[in-house]
């Protein structure tokens, strides 16, 4: 009893001193205009700096209660942020602009944060796997070299063709990045993966291969069915195909497109608008998130991911297993059962100034908008780059680095301070072919199939 | 004795209100009347669905394991349970997480103490399942590895053989070709035939190839028990030990009045510092006090952000399936009168009821979701939102526009029944009845109120049961696609989550909905048998 009474004595001396090392931390906190808040998000494990941000507590050290909700589908989802349900979301890159330009739902969506980097793969079934070996015997073997093309898929799709069949593939959104990335991955071997036109809002003109939009949790059952022979999506959808054995990943966007964006926060304008200061500490939770996500020790090795995984497998947040989270959240990826590689760089999350909202990332994707006819009259550069400062919002994401900066939280080289919001140039894709930020028409031009614009 | 009499037929009459008739010879055989009967009775009514449920269970055990999906097996009775516990625990551990927020005082030393003791124990449990983990994991790797292995040699050894056994073919073939004599139809038939046979047989031995490999991934698709047992168990003890950790931040650092007697130091030290300034430094320092103290009232109301937990869902769905239930009835029931009442009114009404009637509430939710949030469009800032946000009771369920969305789709499911039957109820009233009224020239209300509904009653309240059991059904998948708040979402979270005890989760669901349906169907029996007296209507 006397060693209790003690234990809290010694409790309550610990609270002091947490007491005053708080009080720090309260005297940097923003008035926030609203604080209690509710964010939404997609069961994928790159929703990771929300709920990591809600549960570590770095919410609440901005004097933020977040309710985190998990959306049934991405277009709900952006209805939700737009009519006011939800403060903000965990959002595909490209559906902020689109809904900024009108292509589908209209509504001036803007972001400041990057959630991450990577972390898509394209699987197919196990059938067309074995298609596809029988057409490259390099494939035929429990450990294939990668990056694999799409060529050895060309003949399977071909040969359907003459059959008067399409091949049917799932992507998770029209606007998504897992629709660009996997229309870049078919048409790098040739094969067109169709247009969208003022009549065909679908995608299906002159395709050879059709795309519909699966919600990213239902993939693995409808491979399963046969709906469709293979989808493009985040994990766990992915590492889920492997172990419940119906399909082989054969290739993740990294190797499509080195360190691609991936998903941003996306809020409304008008609730910026509304909520200056909220917004800014928001930002500034969920940087320190994706920092704590991305800390590694000096080995390199990422010390807060298991925990995270942990976290994220709870049945109100992802809820997959843990173990089949656990693999692309440490570093690993299953292409087979008998193929696991590391892949330290599959889910990134802070390093490289991934958090940081590039405007050349949102141009990017406008270029594939246009190549595939979402975007359907020829636009000028200036366009481009109006649109992607309509969107992106560096200055934000500065200001509460700055603060964080002052606060400690972060080190000064982790921030592009000086950035123009534009990246290097770079050839880190899949066919090779050079991307540069500032010159939206020429990349457009640059490539075999899709929409090509003249030079204003 | 008298009273015991009497106590006897009142619990006699409630059984028989409330249609729990099976308990009935119960208290007669405690009255003694004719045992024998009674006993036949208590064997038929109770003994043998009893037996009913035991062998279904059984059965269900039994049966459930060969039931293979790519998720695993069905799941039986036990990891049903399993999952029911796991559902439960999580919800009471956000109720915990929420009440450690709001704790104060010698309670909240106590809790932490509690929780920190706790956490020890845990992180011993936790290593120990890791190591456990492993350990499985490894065995079984050895095993899958000892039984693939010469199943692997011999499709390896069988694909280098087939291999070359085709290129041999193909060479021989090649070669045999050089030596065809242009325009000799029957030596190029032969060959023809010898290049065909090579083709069959190279497409044989694929076939061998893939039955093999086909055994080979089997093998590796084997779900070891001993692992799920032991991931089972890990899983047990790291999510507990995550959520003692964050218990004991809420206790701590983290809890309403540290913050708030933080918050409070500080501006007192603030206030202090303002009594000896001047000037500029003066009022900024007012400022910072004026802004902390709003911060501090702010956090002093705040609550902790829980997220829903199931037994919020179950409350949200059954309050959004009344509201749902009395908009339909508020529809059904003055419309049923007109039709019953009037048969050129039911003439014109029958066209929309025939057309209306068998549309399925997946049509009815998208329709209702575009038009509900198009008048609501900022719930955020609707008054009537607030307004409602703000009653007391109701306040908590948030009722957004999903949710109104999802009651209009109830309504417009479940009215149909009721709708019918008080038609059927009002047309069937006794002449006689009616013509009495004449007689007295009752005013049409008095009429109404007097002899109508009265005599209707009956037939309307066996309509409504009908309806709430409709709406009932119908709510389940109007959540599921609204994603509105309520056991509806919680199925279909479940289904997107795909882990190992989603299945087990979902079956759960069945039962919570069978027996809150049941519920709801028994109160509105009891009801039904309130309103109908001797000589009305019956069903």
């Amino acid at each position: 009893m006397k060693a209790h009474t003690l234990k809290q004595h010694v409790g309550s001396l610990s609270l002091a001193a947490g007491m005053a090392m708080t009080s720090f931390v309260a005297a940097e906190q923003l008035d926030v205009e609203k604080s209690e808040l509710k964010f939404g998000f997609i069961k994928l494990t790159d929703c990771a700096p929300i709920v990591i941000a809600k549960e570590k507590g770095f919410f609440e050290d901005e004097g933020l209660q977040v309710d985190v909700v998990a959306q049934p589908n991405w277009k709900t989802l952006l209805d939700n942020v737009i009519s006011g349900d939800l403060d903000g979301a965990h959002m595909l890159s490209g559906q902020p602009l689109a809904a900024t330009i009108g292509f589908g739902t209209k509504a001036h969506i803007i972001t400041a944060f990057t959630m991450d980097l990577n972390g898509n793969g394209i699987t197919v079934s196990n059938n067309i796997w074995e298609q596809m070996q029988a057409n490259d015997e390099k494939l035929d073997s429990d450990t294939p070299p990668h990056p694999i093309t799409a060529d050895s898929l060309k003949p399977i799709v071909e040969e359907k063709l003459e059959d008067g069949e399409k091949l049917q593939m799932g992507m998770v959104f029209p606007t998504s990045t897992h629709n660009y990335e996997l229309r870049y991955w078919l048409a790098a071997a040739g094969i067109n993966p169709g247009m969208y036109t003022k009549s065909d809002v679908g995608g299906r003109t002159d395709a050879q291969v059709e795309l519909s939009v699966t919600p990213p949790p239902m993939m693995p059952a409808t491979l399963e069915s046969g709906n469709i022979q293979g989808y493009c999506v985040g994990e766990p959808w992915n590492q889920q195909a492997v172990s419940k054995g119906i399909g082989v990943p054969v290739t993740t966007n990294y190797d499509i497109w080195k360190n691609n964006p991936e998903k941003v926060f996306g809020v409304s304008k008008s609730w910026a608008d509304e909520n200056p200061q909220t917004y800014l500490a928001v930002t500034k939770a969920l940087i320190r998130a994706g920092k704590w996500l991305d800390a590694a020790d000096e080995s390199g090795k990422l010390v807060n991911r298991e925990e995270a995984a942990r976290i994220l497998s709870r049945s109100d947040y992802v809820g997959a297993d843990y173990d089949v989270i656990k693999n692309s959240m440490t570093g690993y990826f299953y292409f087979q059962k008998t193929d696991k590689r590391e892949m330290p760089e599959f889910n990134v999350f802070f390093k490289d100034h991934a958090t940081y909202p590039w405007y050349s990332d949102g141009i990017w994707f406008l270029t594939q908008m246009r190549r595939w006819g979402q975007i359907s009259e020829p636009k000028s550069k200036d366009w481009y780059y109006e649109t992607a400062k309509s969107v992106y919002k560096p200055e934000v994401y500065l200001a509460a680095a700055k603060l964080l900066l002052e606060d400690g939280h972060v080190e000064k080289a982790e921030i592009p301070w000086d950035a123009d919001g534009f990246k290097a140039p770079t050839k880190d894709f899949i066919d090779g072919v050079e991307y540069n930020g500032k010159e939206p028409i020429k990349y457009l031009n640059s490539h075999t199939i899709g929409n090509k614009d003249p030079e204003a | 004795m008298k009273l015991l009499k009497q106590l006897k037929y009142s619990l006699l009459k409630v059984i028989d209100l409330s249609g729990l008739t099976f308990l009935a010879p119960i208290v007669r055989l405690c009255y003694g009347e004719e045992p024998k009967v009674q006993l036949q009775k208590i064997g038929q009514w109770i003994l043998v669905p009893i037996a009913g449920v035991c062998a279904f269970l059984f059965l269900w055990h039994i049966t459930s394991g060969s039931i293979q999906t790519k998720s695993g097996t069905l799941p039986n009775p036990v990891e049903t349970w399993q999952g029911y516990n796991a559902i439960d625990t999580q919800a009471e551990r956000e109720g915990l997480k929420k009440t450690s927020y709001e704790l104060v005082g010698e309670e909240r030393d106590q809790m932490l103490a509690d929780a920190e003791d706790r956490l020890a124990e845990v992180k011993v449990q936790v290593a120990e399942t890791n190591a456990a983990v492993t350990a499985a994991k490894e065995a079984v790797d050895a095993q899958t590895k000892e039984l693939i292995a010469p199943l692997d040699k011999e499709y390896k050894e069988l694909k280098s053989q087939y291999k070359a056994a085709s290129k041999a073919r193909k060479a021989v073939l090649v070669t045999d070709a050089d030596s065809l004599k242009a325009g000799n139809v029957a030596e190029y038939n032969a060959y023809y035939e010898k290049v065909e046979e090579s083709v069959v047989k190279t497409a044989q031995e694929k076939e061998e190839l893939s039955i093999l490999k086909k055994k080979i991934d089997k093998i590796r698709e084997i779900k070891s028990p001993e692992v799920a047992k032991a991931l089972l168990e890990q899983t047990f003890a790291a999510e507990e030990a995550q959520y003692l950790s964050k218990q004991i931040e809420l206790l701590s650092d983290r809890n309403r009045a540290v913050q708030v007697e933080t918050a409070t130091g500080m501006i007192s030290t603030y206030n202090e510092e303002f009594l000896s300034l001047t000037g500029k430094a003066a009022y900024d320092k007012a400022r910072s006090i004026a802004k902390a103290k709003e911060r501090l009232s702010k956090m002093e109301s705040s609550s902790y952000a829980q997220p829903a937990t199931i037994w919020y869902q179950v409350k949200r769905s059954i309050f959004c399936v009344f509201t749902g239930f009395i908009i339909g009835t508020a529809i059904a029931v003055p419309i049923g009168i007109l039709c019953g009442l009037n048969s050129t009114f039911m003439a014109a009404m029958t066209p929309f009821i025939a057309i209306f009637k068998p549309v399925s509430p997946i049509v009815w939710l998208p329709i209702a979701l575009i038009i509900v949030s198009g008048l609501i469009p900022d719930p955020d800032n609707n008054p009537l939102m607030l307004f409602l946000w703000d009653l007391p009771l109701i306040g908590e369920y948030k009722i957004n526009p999903a949710f109104i969305a999802s009651a209009v789709t109830v309504a417009l499911c479940s009215l149909w029944a009721t709708l019918a039957n008080t038609a059927l109820g009002v047309a069937s009233i006794d002449k006689d009845h009616m013509n009495v009224a004449r007689v007295l020239k009752l005013g049409f209300f008095a009429r109404l109120f007097k002899i109508v509904i009265p005599s209707a009653l009956p037939l309307i309240f066996a309509g409504l049961r009908i309806s709430l059991g409709v709406g009932w059904m119908v709510l389940i998948a109007a959540e599921l696609l609204s994603s509105s708040e309520g056991i509806g979402k919680f199925v279909w979270d479940q289904f997107n989550n795909g882990a190992s005890d989603s299945l087990a989760k979902m079956m759960v669901v069945v039962f919570l909905v069978g027996i809150i349906g049941l519920i709801l169907d028994r109160i509105m029996i009891v009801f039904q048998r309130m309103v109908t007296f001797e000589g009305s209507v019956s069903v």
